[in-house]
């Protein structure tokens, strides 16, 4: 941002905090804390990275303002949902839960278990089926559309990138974001 | 070619069309070339695995929009969903480029055997199926696969295949060298008493056509090729077409209805130009080669008097035995890599179980499989096992390159109630009701796919693998998918066909189809390089009408 001070009687004065950008098109910061903890539960790091080291969130945001725009309200109903049946049952914010209990939360919604009672125009199994697929897409896909960050899925699968056999043309739309 | 009049204005230009364009245009005629798309841009998507033909979660490559081409799955109970060619596999879309799916096909150039074309004689008659003979035999199109394969491109040498169908002229470049995974098979395949062979395919071995040879890239099956080493119809007939100085090819425009006159003749086409302008072009030929959803959906929205419900349809056989291919196979984990990871994956294959197999009408071919990036790969797990977590995580991690899969099209059985029809509420965005498609696999398809899987996993098997599992197609539909065929069926008999053997619409002399809508039955094989002999035999047949007499207005 380029209008950080304000100048008041001739004198700079700075102020005690400043705007940070939002960082995502579409997701509150609430929401992309929530979402980054389950798409790290789908593909967690361990000794090769997982979702969030690669960015999926950012994968996500960036296709929910263009191809997947009709995802959008799927998204922000499921995360309060989701957010709101883990308060209830599990007393604590998804993210803040310990791994082993976000995991056996995702497998109550996967199972559609009947503790889960915020959902209505679609189930739990349904939104994590379409968070699993699109975590695999931003994982696994081509960095320009926002995840898969320098590629290091490829790497970790050991096919390395970019690809040698014959040619010299990753100039084009390759960067990350 | 002034005032929009031509010779012959072909519809569509992929491996059909792309093909008629440049016979006809040799041949002496003027012609109009129509294509929905553009030219396909290698750089535009490059090796993007979520933007290509093979994997369309975020959009095709090489088209068609989604936006402007939304289609109609009619379900089992009878509901009328809409949905776009990036909404899984119900869409059945096929590139909408200049050369259509040739551009990013895995360009397996298979020739039907001769038992493909006699169906019913073979096999006799199969309950619920209206399975067929061609009224054209393989020895009539014989010469013309050897046009494509020597046109167009093919490397292959079908000598180790004691089952091709016979060949006068061997093919034009040597076959491919099998890559790591073909060659651990192959040793399998040998002990078993099977007999496999290089896959043929319409990619250079060697430098050909003055162009380069195939860099064995690993993004191939799905992309198009960044050296242009594998041949379609856009880097080969079309060109030579336009060399001419005989064919226009437009591209951009969208053909919404033929125009009929009153009595039996096609004068034109309408259509929408680049800009959505709509306009006509006249002929004294059409030729339709827009793939069979689209060639049938064509044909329904061109009424007259003489053809009320569409032209060439007054027996209600357009749009009808709607066909593809169900994929059925197995895998098989190597407790070392098998894949080497050399495009395109797919290297060897055998043909023991497409035709004469106990119980089992037809079949199919058998081969190991393109590659599969990684995304694709996410969906590729044994029975039972985690969708997600470190279990997925690790599998992909530890298993991508040890994944061997053989796998084929079964050879599926026509039925008449798997069709297209235009849906009576939806436009496209042309105003043009779009396809409504609907109907089932006949419940064989299914039986021989277990056959054919099973098949596949003995070989795995046989080849060491420590895990196998099969993977069982041929359920649901209505089929078709990038190998949809059968559509405008040919025939000898008005009452039970749409076209004759030369691909002229019955009752419309100057009405041609020249795609995989004319095939009666879809054999075991990857229907391109058939689509293609099609496209030679029927332009051919155009050529000598035309010269002869009839058409000429």
């Amino acid at each position: 941002m380029k209008n950080t001070g304000l100048t008041i009687g001739g004198s700079l004065i700075l102020p005690a905090c400043y705007y940070e950008p939002a960082p995502f098109r579409f997701f509150s910061r609430e929401e992309a804390d929530c979402l980054i903890a389950v798409c790290e539960c789908i593909i967690p790091a361990d000794d090769a990275p997982g979702a969030t080291d690669a960015g999926v969130i950012y994968y996500i945001d960036k296709q929910v303002m263009g191809p997947f725009i009709k995802f959008q309200s799927i998204y922000r109903e499921g995360l309060a949902a989701l957010q709101k049946d883990c308060y209830k049952t599990m007393q604590y914010k998804f993210e803040d839960l310990p791994s082993d209990q976000q995991i056996k939360f995702l497998e109550r919604m996967e199972g559609n278990h009947e503790t889960l009672k915020s959902w209505n125009a679609f189930q739990p199994s349904q939104f994590f089926n379409m968070v699993i697929n699109h975590t695999m897409q931003g994982f696994y896909g081509a960095p320009r559309h926002g995840g898969n960050k320098d590629y290091m899925s490829y790497r970790m699968i050991g096919i390395g990138y970019p690809q040698i056999t014959g040619q010299n043309r990753y100039g084009k739309g390759d960067s990350n974001g | 070619m002034d005032n929009n009049k031509y010779d012959a204005i072909v519809v569509g230009a992929g491996a059909g069309g792309g093909v008629v364009a440049k016979q006809l245009a040799v041949g002496g005629m003027t012609v109009l070339l129509l294509e929905r798309g553009g030219w396909p841009v290698y750089d535009e998507h490059i090796n993007d695995e979520l933007i290509s033909q093979r994997t369309w979660v975020l959009g095709t490559a090489f088209g068609p929009d989604g936006e402007k081409n939304p289609r109609v799955i009619v379900r089992k109970d009878g509901s009328h969903e809409v949905i776009g060619p990036t909404d899984g596999w119900d869409y059945n879309h096929i590139a909408a480029c200049v050369g259509s799916g040739t551009v990013s096909y895995g360009a397996m150039a298979w020739r039907f055997m001769p038992e493909d074309f006699k169906m019913r004689s073979t096999y006799g008659n199969v309950t619920g199926s209206t399975l067929e003979d061609w009224p054209l035999s393989y020895e009539e199109l014989e010469p013309y696969y050897e046009m494509a394969e020597w046109e167009i491109g093919v490397a292959g040498d079908d000598t180790q295949n004691p089952f091709a169908p016979p060949r006068k002229k061997s093919h034009p470049m040597p076959p491919f060298e099998y890559n790591r995974e073909a060659n651990v098979l192959k040793k399998a395949a040998v002990r078993m008493g099977l007999h496999p062979f290089p896959i043929p395919m319409l990619r250079n071995s060697v430098p050909y056509n003055d162009r380069a040879a195939c860099i064995r890239n690993r993004t191939c099956c799905g992309f198009a090729c960044p050296v242009d080493g594998k041949n379609g119809t856009q880097n080969t007939t079309i060109p030579r077409a336009i060399q001419t100085g005989n064919c226009d090819l437009k591209t951009g425009c969208k053909v919404t209805e033929i125009l009929l006159d009153d009595s039996d003749r096609a004068k034109g086409v309408r259509y929408f130009d680049v800009n959505d302008k709509g306009t006509e072009a006249y002929a004294d030929v059409v030729v339709v080669a827009a793939s069979a959803i689209e060639s049938a959906r064509l044909l329904l929205n061109s009424k007259s008097k003489l053809f009320p419900d569409g032209a060439g349809n007054n027996f209600d056989w357009v749009g009808r035995n709607l066909q593809g291919h169900a994929y059925t196979g197995a895998f098989g984990l190597f407790d070392y890599e098998i894949l080497d990871y050399v495009g395109p994956g797919a290297s060897l294959a055998l043909c023991d179980y497409n035709h004469h197999n106990e119980g089992i009408i037809g079949g199919g071919l058998l081969a190991n499989e393109f590659n599969r990036l990684p995304y694709l790969y996410t969906g590729i797990r044994p029975p039972g096992s985690r969708r997600w977590g470190k279990e997925h995580k690790d599998f992909q991690r530890f298993s991508y390159l040890k994944n061997s899969q053989v796998v084929g099209p079964i050879q599926e059985m026509p039925v008449f109630e798997s069709r297209i029809q235009l849906d009576p509420a939806v436009k496209d965005h042309w105003g043009m009701p779009v396809p409504a498609m609907s109907g089932e696999r006949h419940p064989l398809d299914h039986e021989h796919c277990k056959f054919l899987s099973a098949r596949a996993e003995e070989i795995l098997i046989e080849a060491g693998a420590v895990e196998t599992w099969q993977s069982i197609g041929g359920r649901g539909g209505p089929s078709g998918g990038q190998h949809q065929m059968g559509t405008l069926r040919m025939g000898n008999d008005k009452k039970t066909s749409v076209v004759n053997k030369y691909g002229q619409v019955h009752e419309i002399d100057n009405l041609f189809i020249a795609d995989g809508s004319v095939f009666v039955t879809g054999g075991g094989f990857n229907p391109v390089l058939t689509i293609m002999a099609i496209g030679y035999w029927v332009g051919d047949n155009i050529v000598n009408i035309w010269k002869g007499t009839g058409l000429k207005s």
